[in-house]
């Protein structure tokens, strides 16, 4: 393949991986974002993070009915209706930005979502930056 | 694994005027309920890796209730007043504490006591129930020597009434036993005060500088018809409901004792549904007599609590309403029966005035009554202590709960008002303040009379529903163990994750205290940059954010005690004209960008 893409990881600090100290992946092509809330997030940050050279983000927000802010996670995924059309009109793939809704306090399937998340990004391609 | 830390950001705040969650409001003694059930809503859900866990949430709140371990199994008077109540069924907050006093319990009994310096004055306690109990605990962690006399064999007072198969007694002695032990306070037994030899002017002589007095309600209320005694209360077979259960908690009464006799309980209230279930375990045949009709929302209603009436009727026990006794029939010194007239009324206008109607008049059988309708503090001592006032009453100050009659005397508990556990504990609080001002003359009353405005429920699309409490079958039930099943540790976590943590934060800073997050900045408005369109408004799940107008236009304003720092405002803000100040996100956001410019992306 040859190429491997870079992937920004958004994470809800009270749903994922809170009973771990999270290093963060080992791999220099993940980042990983622990946030307060998935709801926190605004376009403005993912746009940012494609304009820096993301080719794809993943937000791992909780599980529906769940979230310690109410529906932070129900925020995140209404953004994420919007994002995905600026996206598009812009010729960018809806599929490089996903969001996971579960719980995981030991963080044990973060590694398997990012793995997956990266396969369909190779599949993709890198993001042409100019179309941002 | 996380770890609680006791940093100074991570303390609850406490102020003159606050907002707190409606249970933490409800609570007596303002235990901080939304700190723990988030607390334990974050533990891991493999028991061996929590129960460390578990011991620090338990380290806390015996902090501040040293008796939490028994409210676990009493109390839930939080749950009346829990926001989840109309959406879903309030969060079982007494399982939750249950469930961490089982962890804690085994600690507690081999926990190191507390290193505290006494170095201030000598104060007395007479009374060793909740109220003395929770004053002594308290005095003893500011400084004061503290000693507790109590009329009987042993502590607790009336929580030895409590039944068995409600709280086991593991639980009340290891908590009474390490409240002394923790914090070193003296015991003194048999020893009361107000008869023989013990008075206050004598403890006054023995040096200690203030007094509280906690003794309880030790006489139980007589029956009465109209304005007489009911006779026939000397007749064998007649007993008290509280003595009753003094006698039960120290093994006087063996096993079966009942079997085959006809028990009648008159009452209505949570104490005459102990003294029935109990007198049912112990093989009677028992049927309650209440003067209080069936219907609790009326005025007339039963004062018992529904799950208490639940589990009478599962245990076969006949709930008879609406009935007073008229007459008590003996027969060669032995109680037969009982006259029970209807109740037509209960309460008038001024107040307990029943009313009956003697056409129709009910003669029930029996060989064993037992009375429980209610109970009295011994008058005779206090008044010869001085601590009535002219028309009988006790002359004590409700804010500082001082004598008015003598001023290093204070008086709480049941005593001064007969109420839940928690608000003899309350009170007990409330006398350490007081004496601690009045040893070191200060004013007694400034500051005492704090404001809390409670949370409202907030916005949300989805509730959950509360779980089922397990109670042991009927046809099981008739011992001492306990009835209702806790939680596991995974339903103790589900449950905790339904709070929907609806206080503010500066009552919980449970996050900051495990690191989850650094600090709780509220939102702040530029307001060259806010029009006005209120977004925000709708945005924020705790109705925090209020527009007002100003010489500019309309704006944006954020109540920062309101505030939970989720950024949710922020983010839906159009212009950018909300930040939460030196927010993480933002840092991390950099650094993420940093990265991602040096990273090679494409691998040869």
């Amino acid at each position: 393949m040859g190429y491997e893409p870079k992937l920004v990881c958004f994470s809800c600090k009270f749903g994922w991986g809170y009973l771990r100290d999270l290093d963060g992946p080992k791999e220099a092509s993940v980042f990983l974002i622990p946030v307060e809330c998935s709801g926190k997030l605004d376009a403005i940050h993912l746009l940012k993070v494609f304009k820096e050279g993301a080719d794809g983000v993943l937000i791992l927000a909780c599980e529906e009915g769940h979230c310690h802010f109410q529906e932070g996670n129900f925020r995140a995924l209404k953004m994420l209706y919007l994002l995905e059309e600026v996206l598009w009109a812009h010729g960018i793939q809806k599929e490089r930005v996903r969001i996971a809704f579960s719980l995981d306090p030991e963080g044990r399937g973060i590694p398997d979502r990012i793995v997956q998340m990266k396969n369909s990004l190779a599949a993709l391609g890198p993001l042409d930056r100019a179309l941002l | 694994m996380w770890n609680t830390v006791s940093k100074g950001t991570a303390a609850v705040e406490r102020a003159v005027k606050q907002y707190l969650p409606p249970c933490q409001e409800q609570c007596p003694i303002n235990e901080d309920i939304q700190r723990t059930n988030v607390l334990i809503s974050l533990l891991p859900d493999d028991p061996e890796t929590a129960a460390p866990a578990i011991l620090q949430i338990g380290d806390y709140l015996y902090d501040k209730n040293p008796f939490f371990s028994v409210c676990g199994y009493v109390c839930g008077l939080c749950e009346l007043e829990c926001n989840y109540h109309a959406k879903g069924g309030a969060i079982k907050r007494r399982l939750l504490k249950r469930f961490i006093s089982d962890t804690y319990i085994p600690h507690l009994e081999t926990r190191e006591e507390w290193s505290l310096i006494k170095h201030k004055e000598n104060v007395a306690i007479v009374g060793g129930g909740p109220a003395g109990l929770m004053a002594g605990f308290d005095l003893s962690r500011r400084g004061y020597r503290v000693t507790i006399f109590e009329a009987s064999d042993r502590l607790g007072g009336a929580l030895w009434l409590i039944p068995r198969y409600r709280l086991p007694e593991r639980v009340l002695t290891s908590t009474l036993e390490g409240m002394v032990r923790m914090v070193g306070m003296d015991v003194r037994l048999n020893t009361r005060i107000g008869q023989g030899k013990w008075t206050l002017e004598k403890l006054r002589n023995e040096g200690f500088k203030a007094i509280f007095i906690a003794q309880g309600t030790p006489t139980p209320r007589t029956l009465t018809f109209g304005r007489n005694q009911v006779e026939g209360q000397d007749l064998s077979g007649v007993m008290y409901g509280q003595t009753f259960l003094y006698e039960v908690s120290h093994g006087n009464i063996r096993p079966n004792y009942f079997t085959g006799k006809k028990v009648l309980v008159i009452g209505g209230g949570n104490v005459a549904f102990d003294v029935a279930r109990t007198a049912r375990r112990l093989g009677g045949e028992t049927s309650i007599v209440a003067l209080e009709c069936e219907d609790k929302a009326s005025r007339d209603g039963i004062p018992a609590d529904v799950e208490e009436i639940r589990g009478a009727w599962e245990e076969g026990i006949r709930i008879i309403y609406s009935r007073g006794v008229e007459k008590i029939i003996g027969e060669s010194e032995r109680m037969k029966g009982l006259v029970c007239p209807r109740c037509v009324r209960v309460y008038d206008e001024k107040g307990f005035n029943p009313a009956f109607d003697p056409a129709d008049t009910l003669v029930l059988d029996g060989d064993v009554l037992i009375v429980t309708v209610g109970q009295g503090p011994d008058w005779t001592a206090l008044q010869e202590e001085g601590l009535v006032d002219g028309h009988g009453r006790l002359a004590v100050d409700p804010v500082t709960l001082q004598s008015r009659n003598r001023k290093p005397v204070f008086v709480g508990g049941d005593l001064r008002k007969i109420g839940f556990m928690v608000e003899a504990m309350q009170d007990g609080l409330v006398a350490a303040e007081s004496i601690e001002r009045y040893l070191q003359d200060r004013d007694m009353t400034e500051g005492r009379k704090r404001v809390f405005e409670v949370q409202d429920i907030p916005m949300r699309r989805h509730y959950l529903t509360e779980p089922e409490v397990v109670w042991i079958p009927p046809e099981k039930r008739m011992h001492f163990q306990l009835f209702e099943r806790g939680f596991t540790l995974t339903e103790a976590i589900e449950e905790a994750r339904r709070c929907l943590a609806c206080g503010p934060c500066i009552s919980c800073k449970a996050c900051v205290s495990i690191g989850l997050r650094d600090s709780l900045n509220p939102a702040e408005v530029l307001t060259d940059r806010c029009c006005g369109c209120g977004i925000c408004v709708s945005a924020c799940f705790y109705s925090a954010i209020q527009l007002k107008d100003v010489d500019m236009g309309r704006i944006s304003l954020t109540d920062a005690f309101k505030c939970k720092s989720c950024g949710m405002c922020v983010s839906s803000c159009p212009s950018g004209a909300r930040t939460l100040g030196e927010d993480a996100l933002e840092a991390a956001l950099m650094t993420a960008a940093a990265g991602l410019q040096n990273s090679p992306g494409a691998v040869p």
